[in-house]
């Protein structure tokens, strides 16, 4: 079950907002302190899927990536084994937003899924990687830490 | 990505790492400039109804409740849930103390930019609850400050104009 239900209206210009504030982090006090910020982020708000990927249990990760990307529109493909899921996103929301808006994209926005993931996985048995395949395409990985890559 | 729903969340904690550098008043300059973008020029073309209109949008898109209300010279905007505050303190991360200062922090800029004139009531700022009073007459503004100053405490409230 996720810990933060979100049913109502979307505000997509936070998007904008989130990549303006990227922006200005990175800039201003360097890339590794937008990494620090994120995933401490991913760490902490989101402390109830560590917790369960602590305990072995992907489920709200899992509901979470799931609905977060569905409820934005985003096409996408999770691919779900016992070791590994894989969620391909063909066409990032956020990405699709800052375009609609007529706003560049950071070269730092990334980073909020590649590090936020990456928080959500301190101190679990599992590891996290984002491969760019292109302009709002990519593939998130969660992998239970010791499988051999299949 | 982080969802445009937990974006909140995410300023939070931005919020946080800024005030152990004392660099919140910079970046809320920095979230002012961006937020021209979206309503310097309806607030300027428009002055009080275009401000109207975009918390009409941003009431809904936010799922704010808020009462919006304008009266002539007045705009009032009365929060009485603040969906941002709220998600802000329902996060396992916990709130920064200041996280309801940004809105003071970028909005004023923007009206003073537009020629408009604020008066904001932060009010508590662990409550999700505050009130904005906008002006297109100065004098009026200053007669409501005046007249807001005999019973609220001056932390609490935040002009954009000279009183």
């Amino acid at each position: 079950m996720l810990r933060y239900q979100e049913n109502n209206e979307l505000h997509r210009d936070f998007h904008g907002t989130t990549n303006m504030t990227i922006e200005y982090i990175a800039r201003k006090y360097g890339a590794d302190a937008l990494k620090e910020i994120l995933r401490r982020t991913g760490r902490e708000v989101y402390r109830s899927i560590r917790e369960k990927l602590a305990k072995g249990d992907a489920s709200e990760l899992l509901e979470h990536l799931n609905w977060f990307y569905f409820r934005e529109g985003a096409p996408y493909q999770l691919t779900v084994s016992a070791d590994e899921i894989k969620m391909e996103v063909f066409e990032c929301p956020a990405h699709k937003h800052l375009k609609t808006l007529g706003l560049p994209v950071s070269e730092y926005n990334c980073l909020q899924t590649s590090e936020v993931n990456a928080g959500m996985c301190e101190n679990t048995p599992w590891e996290s990687s984002v491969e760019i395949l292109g302009p709002g395409h990519c593939v998130q990985t969660f992998r239970r830490k010791g499988e051999v890559e299949k | 990505m982080i969802p445009s729903d937990h974006f909140v969340r995410f300023y939070n904690e931005v919020f946080k790492f800024l005030d152990g550098r004392d660099g919140l008043a910079d970046f809320y300059c920095e979230i002012s400039r961006h937020q021209d973008f979206h309503c310097l020029e309806l607030f300027r073309s428009r002055g009080l109804q275009g401000v109207y209109e975009y918390y009409c949008t941003i009431r809904k898109e936010e799922n704010c409740d808020m009462d919006i209300q304008l009266n002539g010279h007045e705009l009032t905007l009365r929060m009485n849930v603040c969906p941002s505050l709220s998600k802000a303190m329902d996060n396992d991360a916990g709130l920064c103390r200041k996280y309801c200062l940004h809105c003071p922090g970028w909005v004023q800029p923007v009206y003073a930019r537009a020629g408009l004139f604020e008066i904001y009531d932060v009010g508590d700022l662990e409550q999700p609850r505050c009130t904005e009073w906008i002006y297109d007459d100065r004098e009026a503004a200053r007669e409501k400050y005046r007249a807001l100053a005999k019973t609220i405490s001056p932390e609490r409230l935040f002009i954009s104009f000279e009183p």
